[in-house]
């Protein structure tokens, strides 16, 4: 799969029980990643019941994360291969598609090709996710789909009408297209399964794969997202800035970007009318966007002649690239395309975000890059440009071990019925697109204002009566005032001190709302009459 | 004859008095201390300590004492005893100083009797009973002597009367004597160990027994006091903890081995009884009577070939008898009879005429049939069409609406004359009107629309004189609905040119002209047609008060006049149906609220913040009205302007209306919010063509605009502003951060002046704000403040972080920690790793998620049993079967290890026991 074009020489042999000691040390790094953070720490755990179950539950972990690590070792043999260069001075980016062509095996040389399509524009692209297909949409109303493994045109069909994206739902069955006035869905053999006139005009589409939400920019400067297994629209929220067409969505939350024109990067999700992160990446209208598969990296490229990568944990700029840039893609291993007029750049992190030129590629001048895509478990990237479809081959950008449970380029029709079924059912619910899906089913922090439940006011009451009641110490006094009757009456008034403010606050809960606001008069009201200015509103903002 | 039979009798007792010296204890009486001192001397051979023994006893009267034959055993003891002469002394001496302190009695007797205890061991006095018994008998007629007299008395008499010689009624006073014996040997208390001694002498052990008794005398043991009950059980518990403890502890390994298992399993083999119908009903046994006869039929070997060669041969078996016919012929005569007497009864119940018998059929009828309604959905239905014919009778008929001739007497005469009955027909009738009316169970629910109910309404309120007018408005609102669409149509294509949508404009306002002439028209026939349907309807405002009762529409108080009444409702005709006419008169500016309230029923007074309140509400209501009004604005300056800009990429078309007032709008263009049909248009042609193009184009249309004074360039600052919009982008970002900041952590209210006291005077603004407000606004800002620092865009100058709280998402986080965990790094250490199928090999799958208890259905979980379990164990092994801890005998393997772990492991509590 992944082709080596000049692949590291093999190490030199070691005593074989250094060797064994290198495995062992490789499996426990790897179990290591597995285990998904430290172990917890139990010293602190009063609780003996508690401790002993999560001590159990942290070997099962510690076993779980062995496993996976030993499986890794088998199940994921190849490892994408990266031009290197074999001295200082050679750049990978010199080397061109007809120097690696002739060095790469038969099946990947026919990955390489182009398909000219003069006649019906410009053209957008898209694979499935596996993938295996892929979509192509002329601009002039031209719709085809290609499998892309077989080399074999599952369908090619006109709709006479403006063609402004295409996106596949879930998997080859279904793919959406934004239109000239609605979004349509086509099933792979080109008839018309619907027509979702809730979103008109749209402008860019994007599938939420998990969640089952395509979403869509529209004219009217609106974001929207209909989920597409109850056909229910479940947000619609007017940006506010403007129309745009430059949309992305991030791997790993399933975040919605958009870009618009005052230089901004906002960021949605469906629950939520205002964008969560609004991000000023450039002085001047955003061309493009594209997510880092770890959802931690984020290319924008503006009309101010820049494309920048920006870490989303910091919100800095880790690299700013000049040149301006119509489309940008990052590739499963974290390669960074990015295309202008006919040029096409390659970028790739050289370790430690240290962003370096990797690749380039230019199609005939006249020739104007639409979309670049990277075709997912391979090391070909698909470039939509107004001359038809290219497809090049750049090493090193395909994810080469691919995960059945998660795509499948090969998997049969039952296969992909199964795993249909099986995303349906755990479909997650809109709520779930969040920052941080890792604060999930964690404890959610009280908000200052949140107010105490009633319960929880009891609760808390019931706790400082006992510690009172345990801590208290009452003084033996003088005879009389010793007797068993006057230290219990004692000892309640210290508990009922102890409950007072709590009971205070259990009332407060109670009264429900507070006193009503007094009003306030109101400067503008000044130059009112006297007797008038009571009468003066507070104008909405 | 005396002496002999005295004799007798202590021949007889002498055989007893070992065992009535020995039992009979101290406390005798003083009598039988006299006894004794008369007896000294005779008594020899006794044992100093069981002499002693023999102190006081309880005084006994002389019956008793008879009874008990003390002084006969005395005397045979006397007799028998006669060896230990000298011990017998050392006892009397003592017994008689007692006897001499307590009574005077004894100095009577003379000395000579106490010398005879320093009498010779030897001395035998073996005669002397009998003389001492003449003595007795002789010297004194003492107490004992009596008694004995009596006893022989007694005996004589028995003799006599039965005639049976004496012995056989000595032998029964004998016997009774023992018996009281062993009563008195219950009865006494102390019992020495020499007592219980003394008849084991001679046995093998007892002269080791009496060695280890006198051992103990010798040195006397202190017995401590008990301790008191609270003490003991005390004792007592903390032994027993000290037990229980140590079997409850033993248990401890297996209980925490099971508490710490991340599952246990309860799934040994075991035989779950049926699994199928079948197997049950063929271990079916008939045991009642009823279930043996049915089997017995059914195995009836007649009955089973029967019906296995030919069902002819049934027939045969199928024989009535004669009893049974008849039986039958019985029954069914009777029926015909009951048949016949009901239908006698029902025609007599036919003829009855009685109205209450008929009601209360009636009522049994409608319910029986409402019963019927709900159970039958087809019989729902009929009785829907049936409802709504009568509906549609009533809406026709209006027969139940006071329409009648005896209602509009009544009416006419006024209700409040009427008496309550009359009232109450009315209000029945109307009752029944609205009943009636009602839609009830309508077959086709949707065919309602707000148009007919409209006129529904209407139909209540006015005569039929006024469908005229409701025409005229029909076509006043149609007209209306024209005007408006016209605005709205020429927005398409071509049309869209700004050139040409002058041109639609001027002919639009041509159209709307003529639009409002026929408005007009239709205002003044209208106007006339009230003036003349007026009278009657007053005369209706008069009785309607029934009308007022049900909350319909009210006019007013009853005072105002009339000509008030009348105009208002003119207006609030016209304002119901939607007339402009009223406006252009100038009349339709104030009073319009006022009726609306009059209309809403509430208070006449008229203030002017409701006021205001309902024109707005009027007014999104109506939002006819509003275009309208536009609409002749528009006969002035023309207001309305459309300019296309070309801003970033996009156009915008924008409308303003400068006669909104509170549409503060100024020269400098808005964006609209609604996208109009025109922008989507433009917005397509841009992307089609080059930019350059587009500009050009706009600026030519513009070039043709700029003749009208209507249409305004947008400043060459403006556009410039627009085509380098980036270069602005930073200031403009922070001025929404700061939006979105003052948004999200308002900025507090400036304290202002109080409303109320010292306003008038000034006396507010003299001093300047109070102090408490000052400084609550200074604690806010100070916290606003800290907040915004807080912030986590705080230090970022180019991101906004909202910090709005997401209601929806909160439901997937835990809002405390759960149960059994207390801190939250655990809780979260523990979540963190993914249990999925999608996170982890298959292998190590089904250790993460299996559930806490396995068990198969349908198994009985049997108590748990004792098992020895290392309790520094590790749970490395994830099966553990918890079941009677018996494995599975499938393979011999594990057999062997069940039965080794047997034998090592003691298997009850109760072997463990034993075993100890």
């Amino acid at each position: 799969m992944g082709e080596k074009e000049e692949s590291n020489e093999p190490q030199s042999l070691n005593p074989a029980s250094n060797q064994e000691e290198g495995i062992l040390d490789k499996l426990e790094k790897k179990a290591k990643k597995y285990l998904r953070g430290n172990k917890t720490n139990l010293k602190n755990l009063r609780d003996k019941k508690l401790k002993g179950q999560l001590e159990v539950r942290e070997k099962i972990y510690g076993n779980a994360a062995k496993v996976a690590a030993r499986a890794e070792e088998w199940l994921k043999p190849s490892e994408e291969g990266l031009l290197e260069p074999e001295n200082p001075l050679e750049r990978t980016y010199r080397i061109q598609q007809s120097s690696i062509l002739p060095e790469v095996d038969v099946l990947s040389v026919s990955k390489a090709f182009d398909m000219k399509l003069p006649d019906l524009g410009p053209y957008t692209i898209r694979y499935l996710s596996n993938g295996r297909y892929m979509l192509l949409g002329g601009q002039k109303g031209h719709l085809a789909m290609i499998d892309v493994l077989k080399m074999d045109c599952i369908k090619e069909f006109q709709v006479k009408e403006r063609v402004r994206d295409v996106v596949f739902l879930q998997n080859d069955q279904l793919f959406a297209v934004a239109q000239k006035k609605f979004t349509y869905v086509y099933n792979r053999h080109g008839t018309e399964i619907h027509c979702l006139k809730e979103n008109q005009h749209p402008l860019k589409l994007e599938y939420l794969e998990k969640h089952f939400l395509l979403v869509g920019t529209n004219n009217f400067s609106q974001l929207h997202y209909q989920d597409i297994s109850t056909g229910q629209v479940v947000a619609n929220y007017r940006t506010g800035l403007g129309p745009t067409s430059v949309m992305c969505s991030n791997p790993y939350n399933s975040i919605i970007s958009l870009g618009h024109s005052g230089g901004k990067l906002t960021m949605w999700k469906p629950t939520s009318g205002k964008p969560l992160i609004t991000m000023l990446c450039h002085h001047g209208p955003i061309t493009a966007v594209a997510y880092h598969p770890s959802g931690n990296l984020v290319a924008t490229a503006g009309m101010d002649k820049k494309v920048k990568i920006w870490d989303l944990r910091k919100f800095e700029s880790i690299h700013s690239i000049p040149g301006h840039a119509q489309t940008l893609d990052f590739s499963q291993k974290g390669l960074l395309a990015l295309a202008n007029g006919s040029r096409v750049q390659v970028w790739r992190d050289k370790g430690d975000q240290d962003f370096g030129l990797y690749m380039t590629h230019s199609i005939p001048k006249g020739y104007q890059v639409g979309t670049v895509k990277f075709r997912p478990y391979e090391d070909v990237l698909g470039l939509g440009h107004s001359m038809g479809f290219s497809s090049i081959l750049i090493p090193g950008s395909g994810e080469p071990n691919f995960d059945s449970w998660v795509a499948n380029p090969y998997e049969t029709s039952k296969q992909r019925s199964k795993k249909e079924v099986r995303a349906l059912l755990d479909k997650l619910p809109p709520e779930s697109i969040m920052l941080d899906p890792g604060s999930i089913g964690m404890v959610r922090e009280r908000q200052r204002k949140e107010k105490l439940t009633k319960r929880e006011i009891e609760q808390q009451m019931v706790e400082a009566v006992v510690e009172v009641k345990s801590n208290v110490e009452i003084k033996n006094k003088t005879k009389g005032r010793n007797k068993p009757s006057k230290r219990a009456k004692r000892k309640q008034e210290e508990v009922f001190n102890a409950k007072k403010p709590f009971l205070e606050k259990q009332r407060e809960t109670k009264e429900g709302p507070p006193q009503k606001k007094r009003r306030v008069l109101l400067e503008v009201a000044e130059d009112l009459p006297k007797s008038l200015q009571r009468f003066a509103k507070k104008k909405p903002m | 004859m005396a002496d002999s039979t005295e004799k007798n009798r202590k021949k007889q007792k002498r055989t007893k008095t070992k065992a009535v010296e020995s039992t009979f204890l101290s406390k005798t009486s003083k009598y039988e201390k006299k006894g004794r001192t008369k007896m000294k001397g005779k008594r020899k051979g006794r044992d100093n300590d069981q002499r002693k023994r023999r102190g006081g006893g309880p005084r006994l009267p002389n019956v008793l004492r008879q009874e008990l034959g003390l002084d006969a055993k005395r005397n045979s003891s006397s007799e028998s005893d006669s060896e230990g002469g000298e011990d017998v002394r050392d006892f009397y001496e003592l017994d008689e100083e007692v006897a001499q302190e307590e009574s005077g009695k004894n100095r009577r007797f003379d000395e000579v009797e106490n010398y005879q205890y320093e009498l010779p061991d030897n001395f035998e006095d073996e005669e002397v009973p009998s003389d001492e018994g003449e003595d007795d008998s002789d010297k004194s007629e003492g107490e004992d002597q009596r008694d004995k007299e009596d006893g022989e008395r007694h005996l004589r008499m028995l003799q006599d009367i039965t005639g049976i010689p004496k012995e056989a009624f000595d032998g029964e006073k004998k016997k009774r004597e023992e018996v009281l014996l062993s009563q008195a040997d219950v009865r006494s208390e102390i019992v020495t160990i020499h007592d219980l001694l003394a008849p084991l002498q001679g046995m093998p052990g007892y002269s080791s027994l009496r060695k280890r008794v006198l051992q103990q005398e010798k040195q006397p043991m202190t017995l401590q006091a008990p301790l008191p009950k609270s003490e003991r059980d005390k004792v007592q518990r903390k032994v027993s903890d000290k037990f229980a403890r140590k079997e409850i502890t033993k248990w401890e390994g297996v209980v925490k081995r099971n508490r710490e298992a991340p599952t246990l399993f309860f799934e040994q083999d075991q035989n779950l009884g049926y699994s199928t119908v079948g197997a049950i009903a063929s271990g079916f046994e008939p045991r009642t009577e009823f279930e043996k006869q049915m089997a017995q039929l059914r195995q009836d070997p007649e009955l089973v070939e029967a019906y296995k060669n030919d069902g002819a041969k049934m027939l045969e078996l199928n024989k009535v008898s004669v009893k049974d016919v008849i039986d039958r012929q019985n029954r069914l005569a009777k029926m015909r009879s009951l048949l016949f007497r009901h239908e006698m009864k029902a025609k007599r119940i036919k003829k009855i005429k009685s109205k209450t018998y008929h009601k209360i059929k009636k009522k049994e009828r409608q319910k029986a049939a409402s019963a019927e309604l709900e159970m039958n959905p087809e019989a729902a239905k009929q009785q829907a069409i049936k409802q709504e014919q009568k509906r549609a009778e009533e809406r026709l008929t209006l027969k139940h609406k006071n329409s009648s001739k005896w209602a509009k007497r009544i009416l006419k005469r006024g209700l409040d004359v009427q008496d309550d009955a009359t009232r109450a027909a009315i209000a029945e009738q109307l009752q029944k009107h609205e009943e009636l009316k009602r839609k009830m169970n309508s077959m086709n629910n949707n065919e309602s629309s707000t148009d007919e109910e409209s006129s529904d309404d209407d139909d209540e309120e006015e005569d039929e004189s006024k469908r005229a007018l409701k025409a005229l408005n029909k076509a006043k609102e149609k007209t209306a609905k024209v005007l408006e669409e016209g605005d709205e149509a020429p927005k398409k294509g071509l049309f869209a040119l700004p050139f040409m949508e002058r041109g639609l404009k001027k002919r639009q306002e041509e159209a709307y002209e003529e639009a409002r002439q026929a408005l007009e028209d239709y205002d003044a026939t209208l106007n006339q047609l009230q003036d003349e349907g007026e009278e009657g309807e007053e005369e209706t405002q008069q009785n309607s008060s029934a009308v007022k009762m049900t909350g319909k529409r009210t006019f007013g108080p009853a005072k105002k006049p009339v000509a008030q009444e009348y105009n208002k409702r003119q207006r609030l005709d016209d304002f119901g149906k939607d007339s402009d006419s009223e406006e252009e008169d100038g009349e339709f500016d104030e009073p319009v609220p006022q009726i609306i309230e009059d209309k809403n029923d509430k208070t006449e007074g008229v203030q002017l913040g409701t006021a205001l309140l309902d024109e707005e509400q009027v007014m999104a209501q109506h939002a006819i009205f509003r275009n309208l009004d536009d609409m002749e604005k528009a006969v002035g300056p023309k207001t309305s302007y459309e300019v296309a800009i070309f801003a970033g990429d996009s156009f915008r078309k924008v409308r303003s209306d400068s006669g909104h007032s509170n549409k503060a709008t100024t020269s400098s263009v808005i964006h609209t919010s609604k996208p109009s049909h025109e922008t989507k248009e433009t917005d397509q042609s841009y992307e089609t063509d080059s930019d350059t193009e587009m500009v050009e184009g706009f600026l030519t249309t513009n070039l043709i605009t700029d003749q009208k004074p209507d249409y305004e360039l947008p400043s060459q600052a403006e556009l410039v502003r627009r085509v380098f919009a980036g270069d602005d982008v930073a200031a403009e970002f922070e001025r929404d951060k700061l939006e979105t900041l003052n948004e999200e952590n308002p900025e507090p209210e400036k304290p202002a002046l109080v409303p109320g006291w010292g306003q008038w005077t000034h006396v507010q603004k003299k001093k300047g704000l109070p102090d408490w407000m000052v400084r609550e606004h200074e604690e806010k800002k100070r916290k606003r403040g800290e907040a915004l620092k807080k912030r986590k865009d705080a230090k970022f100058d180019h991101v906004i972080i909202s910090e709005t709280i997401n209601r929806k998402a909160e439901k997937l986080m835990a809002t405390s920690l759960p149960f059994p965990f207390t801190s939250k790094e655990a809780y979260e250490g523990n979540m963190r790793m993914p249990i999925g199928p999608d996170f982890n090999p298959a292998s190590a799958l089904s250790a993460l998620n299996r559930p806490e208890i396995i068990k198969k259905p349908g198994l009985i979980i049997q108590p748990i049993e004792y098992e020895e379990v290392d309790p520094d164990e590790t749970h490395d092994q994830p099966k553990r079967i918890i079941q009677g801890a018996k494995p599975k005998q499938s393979s011999k393997e594990k057999s062997k290890k069940g039965k080794l772990s047997n034998k090592l492991v003691p298997k009850t509590l109760g072997k463990k026991v034993k075993s100890t």
